[in-house]
């Protein structure tokens, strides 16, 4: 026997309703599965400075930069915030650590580091903050074919004002590439898989589409 | 002949979404960092839409290949394409290098500009059919045949999926 019309479209429309239901638990399933999986980079108030650290302790707020010296939204993160970031540290409303390390796979990310840890282990964090700055000011293109190699690095280094023949002696040792695997391990078991990566007060800072924007409103977040 | 069409239109489609989601769920942050290198969404927005994209293709693919609510499926897959070839045009026109991130990976890519042409003309073709799905139906040897039933009397405005545009609606 068959059924009248109208059953058979009631019985259509449930079925049909049913399924979109199914299909929707699915997604909305999987989506909660990988926001659970997905950890973003946080950390404990008072976690040990492993970067080259502007500004006091008791600052209002807690900014940390996880960069690579050649990725290109570094620098302009650079350009945008650390001129602004370093007044608002001497002015004792934020605390800034930059954590450079080696994201990328290139042989000037890797030179960049080593010279820099050297300098900033050196121990004069003034000289550090300054080779921060110049080897962002002075950023070669990540595309480009001319990358400068050590001695080009270690002419900037002494204009920030390192010990040339300390520096050299350092650099041919294995304590450099010690320094650099270190910060970059770290770097890695913090979770940090891209750069630039910002903690704003321990958590993880994504405000903003484009690098200029996240920099705007970090800078409008601390000022 | 063109039922045989369709089936093999979406199997191709469910194919390739099950995959292209499968690839990216297993690195949620990956993926969400793949959204945000498109800088075109807010920053809580690339995370969900992060988070999201991989289960939803999964679950078209999947509905694709068994042909459940095929045109409903194959009209959230158009848009998807669509919404695709928007962004892939928007970093081209930008000047932004990045992997499409359309099978796992994404951020910067010195290459990418050679790639988002085929790119675009690739999700081009994939728009066109699953359009071609969701304005017929899903062929041969789909559920939809088997879980539906065709109205008896005559119908002003012959359907034989119910109404899939509620489904869509339910989708959407």
């Amino acid at each position: 026997m068959t059924p009248a019309p109208h059953d058979t479209r009631r019985r259509n429309l449930r079925i049909g309703a049913v399924a979109a239901i199914v299909l929707v638990l699915a997604v909305v399933a999987g989506y909660v599965a990988s926001s659970r999986q997905d950890d973003p980079v946080t950390e404990a108030a008072g976690a040990p400075a492993v970067g080259l650290v502007i500004g006091p302790d008791d600052a209002d707020h807690r900014v940390v930069v996880y960069e690579d010296f050649l990725c290109p939204y570094c620098g302009e993160l650079e350009r945008q915030t650390s001129a602004e970031l370093a007044e608002l540290a001497q002015a004792g409303r934020v605390q800034v650590e930059y954590r450079a390390f080696q994201l990328l796979d290139h042989d000037y990310s890797r030179e960049a580091l080593l010279v820099y840890e050297v300098v900033r282990r050196q121990g004069d964090d003034a000289v550090a903050q300054r080779l921060h700055d110049l080897l962002f000011e002075q950023q070669p293109s990540e595309s480009g074919r001319e990358f400068p190699g050590r001695d080009e690095l270690v002419a900037l280094a002494v204009e920030a004002g390192a010990d040339e023949q300390q520096l050299r002696d350092t650099l041919e040792t294995a304590q450099a590439g010690i320094w650099a695997d270190e910060v970059t391990e770290a770097a890695q078991d913090a979770g940090v898989m891209s750069t630039p990566t910002l903690l704003l007060d321990g958590k993880e800072f994504t405000d903003g589409r484009t690098v200029d924007e996240l920099a705007e409103n970090l800078l409008a977040a601390v000022r | 002949m063109t039922s045989w069409l369709l089936l093999a239109i979406r199997a191709a489609l469910g194919v390739l979404w099950v995959w292209a989601g499968a690839v990216k769920i297993t690195d949620p942050y990956g993926a969400v960092l793949a959204v945000r290198a498109y800088q075109l969404l807010p920053g809580d927005v690339a995370e969900v839409v992060g988070h999201l994209l991989p289960s939803l293709e999964i679950v078209v693919g999947v509905a694709l290949l068994l042909g459940v609510l095929t045109r409903a499926s194959a009209a959230v897959s158009a848009v998807l394409f669509g919404a695709f070839v928007i962004g892939i045009a928007s970093v081209w026109q930008r000047g932004i290098l990045i992997d499409c991130g359309c099978f796992g990976g994404g951020g910067f890519d010195p290459d990418a500009a050679d790639k988002y042409p085929w790119e675009i003309a690739r999700d081009v073709v994939l728009l066109a059919a699953s359009l071609l799905l969701a304005w017929r139906d899903g062929g041969r040897w789909s559920l939809d045949a088997r879980l539906f039933r065709r109205t008896p009397e005559p119908d002003p405005q012959p359907d034989p999926h119910a109404d899939p545009h509620a489904d869509q609606g339910a989708l959407a």
